[in-house]
């Protein structure tokens, strides 16, 4: 206890980095100025003071990370990147290799200092998708029917969704009896579940209620960022939603 | 493994120090508590309807797990994919006349996506959450989270609601526009707790053979390595090293638990990973998981407690074949396990054939006669296509509820 106590630990002055970390893409004044107001709202976040406390680059976390296997991905470098003062640095690490983590928090696990790792690179994630970078628009691109119900049930994913096209490699049993769903699902003796098109059958209310939550948090407002034609995509849905269940309150009389 | 008298050392030294890193870590329930006195919150308590059973988590602390009126808080990667898993619990609660409600007033807790995408934010996880703790709240009943990630998240939420208090605000805000207070239950509780307190009823209904079966557990990350501090151990189990569910309930039943070397990694989800970079998630799951549990442990089963790691290591294994990794073992939640350890119908009630890695040769070592049970579900299946009405764990919704979250205070059984 007493010798991880005395270790270096972040002070208020800005720190010197221990080495420099290379790899900052060429840039002009423009992504000068955007990597400068994303390191702002970085360091001025909430969760930096909690979650970054300090590093002597053991690489524990990286040790026991799963992406690391796979990806030219470290936590401890995202850790150090996330420590230092570099604006084009973050910005860089930003475009892409925050997308290679897997969220386990192993590496949280494993941090003798308690640094939460995981938390800060889904901080940057938030702001790369706030900030509409590329890198965001790119990886997100095949994900936008998840974004879909996500924002209009909540519920992630849905039975329909694994087709043999997308789900090949999950083999012939995965996809196979898609051809007859709705019978399968009908089996389930559950009545919320015998749905293809969502997890589980969410209320209306319930869906307008999430909405109202995306709005008022600024969700919608960031996924704007990234793809503003979802977003109307979505609005219209829910408009449709709103009217009828409107229409649904005078039908069943309900003061909701 | 350590021996009896070190592992009563590390767990004291555990409990006295409060530490798994060099932070000291608080019980953050006794500041919502405190919150709860002074108005800024409401705790949605424990009560003796609940019947609670005490159980000990990572440094000692007690933690109590409501086993009666709960609201089923399901986890939309379950329901969608592996539903077998939500209705052997279901057929679980009805066999001990637990009563309960599941709802379609429920959304995920959204974290799959915020983990996967980015696209969220602290005070969207944060209202999301106590929205559908609120739900639970209105309608007496205490929320039981099936999902590790949802656990995970709920617990980061419940910390971050109690000490930033203008995210309490903000959410209490929301809340107050949708005619809701700012609630908080006394316990974050995941089903493999339930499941955990519950392996004694569940052993005793035991009817099939479970003493040649070998299986390997994988400890989810989000149950235990995200807010450690609430997980529950017990020195009994796993020598008090690993959590204790859901080897306990497992071993409960009559099932030997195996070692492997790389129990502590992930399974190779990642959220977006498996969706859209799965890659990744089939290289690391074979690789990494199912190679090791059938190699070293000569698994029959691998059994975990999380609906990401049910899917990754179930669905990733068949493309190993064009590689020669014919491992083929089949993934089951601990619930499944028990319900067919009970005798429950693997396709009606434990819904196995929604699971891609073959399950037939574990059913047979179980005693199962295969063919029977495939030959009655395959009637069935004719039976609904031909418009019968399909049986059913609980009295159907009215039509009206796809609309209203009505129905307050009703419980589906009411013993």
């Amino acid at each position: 206890m007493t010798v991880l106590q005395n270790l270096p630990r972040k002070k208020a002055d800005p720190v010197q980095p221990s080495m420099l970390i290379a790899g900052a893409r060429p840039h002009d004044d423009q992504t000068e100025a955007l990597a400068a107001n994303i390191f702002k709202d970085f360091k001025s976040d909430f969760r930096y003071k909690e979650y970054v406390l300090g590093c002597i680059n053991c690489g524990e976390c990286t040790t026991g990370c799963p992406a690391a296997r796979f990806y030219n991905f470290s936590p401890r470098e995202m850790l150090q990147i996330a420590y230092q003062d570099d604006p084009l640095v973050l910005l860089d690490a930003m475009q892409e290799k925050i997308w290679a983590c897997c969220q386990c928090y192993t590496c949280n696990m494993r941090c003798r200092f308690g640094n939460d790792i995981a938390g800060i690179i889904s901080v940057m994630r938030e702001l790369a998708v706030k900030n509409g970078l590329e890198s965001a628009k790119e990886v997100l691109k095949p994900y936008s029917r998840i974004l879909l119900v996500v924002m209009t049930k909540g519920t992630q994913v849905s039975p329909d969704m694994i087709q043999p096209d997308f789900f090949a490699d999950w083999g012939p049993f995965a996809v196979a009896r898609q051809t007859d769903m709705k019978t399968l699902r009908k089996a389930i003796p559950v009545d919320v579940l015998q749905v293809t098109d969502s997890s589980w059958e969410v209320s209306m209310q319930t869906s307008l209620e999430l909405f109202q939550i995306y709005k008022e948090a600024g969700v919608v407002d960031m996924l704007k960022s990234i793809d503003p034609d979802l977003v109307e995509m979505i609005e219209d849905i829910v408009d449709e939603w709103r009217e009828e269940f409107e229409e649904m309150k005078e039908k069943y009389g309900i003061g909701v | 493994m350590l021996n009896a008298d070190q592992i009563k050392d590390v767990l004291s030294q555990r409990a006295n120090a409060r530490i798994y890193s060099d932070k000291q870590v608080h019980d953050v329930r006794d500041e919502m508590w405190d919150l709860h006195d002074k108005g800024e919150l409401v705790v949605i308590p424990i009560e003796k309807k609940n019947k609670p059973v005490e159980v000990e988590t990572l440094f000692g602390w007690k933690k109590k797990i409501p086993t009666d009126y709960l609201w089923h808080h399901k986890s939309c990667g379950q329901c969608g994919n592996i539903p077998g898993y939500p209705s052997s619990l279901l057929w679980f609660m009805n066999q001990f006349k637990t009563n309960y409600l599941n709802e379609p007033h429920q959304t995920s807790c959204t974290a799959w996506n915020y983990h996967g995408s980015g696209t969220s934010n602290p005070i969207a996880l944060a209202a999301v959450a106590v929205r559908n703790w609120y739900r639970a709240y209105e309608t007496g009943t205490f929320p039981l989270i099936h999902c590790g990630t949802s656990f995970g998240d709920y617990k980061e939420m419940r910390k971050l609601l109690v000490e930033n208090k203008e995210v309490r605000d903000k959410v209490r805000d929301i809340m107050h526009h949708m005619g809701k207070e700012l609630v908080i239950p006394e316990e974050i509780v995941h089903y493999s707790e339930w499941v955990h307190v519950k392996r004694k009823e569940m052993a005793s209904m035991v009817k099939m053979k479970m003493d040649g079966i070998t299986a390997t557990v994988h400890e989810p990350c989000h149950y235990y390595k995200m807010v450690p501090e609430d997980a529950v151990y017990e020195k009994d189990t796993n020598g008090g090293q690993r959590p204790a569910p859901p080897t306990a309930v497992v071993q409960a039943l009559g099932a030997k638990v195996a070692d492997y070397s790389t129990w502590y990694d992930c399974c190779g989800f990642g959220f977006r990973h498996i969706l859209t970079e799965r890659e990744f998630s089939r290289s690391f799951a074979t690789l990494r998981k199912i190679k090791p549990m059938v190699e070293e442990a000569h698994a029959d089963v691998a059994i975990t407690t999380d609906t990401g790691c049910v899917t990754t290591l179930d669905k990733s294994q068949w493309i190993g074949k064009s590689h020669g990794m014919d491992y083929m073992l089949p993934v089951l939640s601990d619930v499944q396990l028990a319900a067919l350890a009970a005798g429950a119908h693997p396709y009606k009630i434990v819904q196995i054939h929604w699971h891609s890695s073959p399950t037939d040769k574990l059913l047979e070592k179980m005693g199962f006669d295969v063919a029977f049970y495939k030959k009655d579900f395959s009637n069935y299946i004719e039976e609904l296509q031909k418009g019968k009405e399909p049986e059913m764990l609980y009295k159907p919704h009215d039509e009206m509820e796809k609309y209203f979250a009505v129905n307050k205070g009703h419980v589906i059984i009411d013993n």
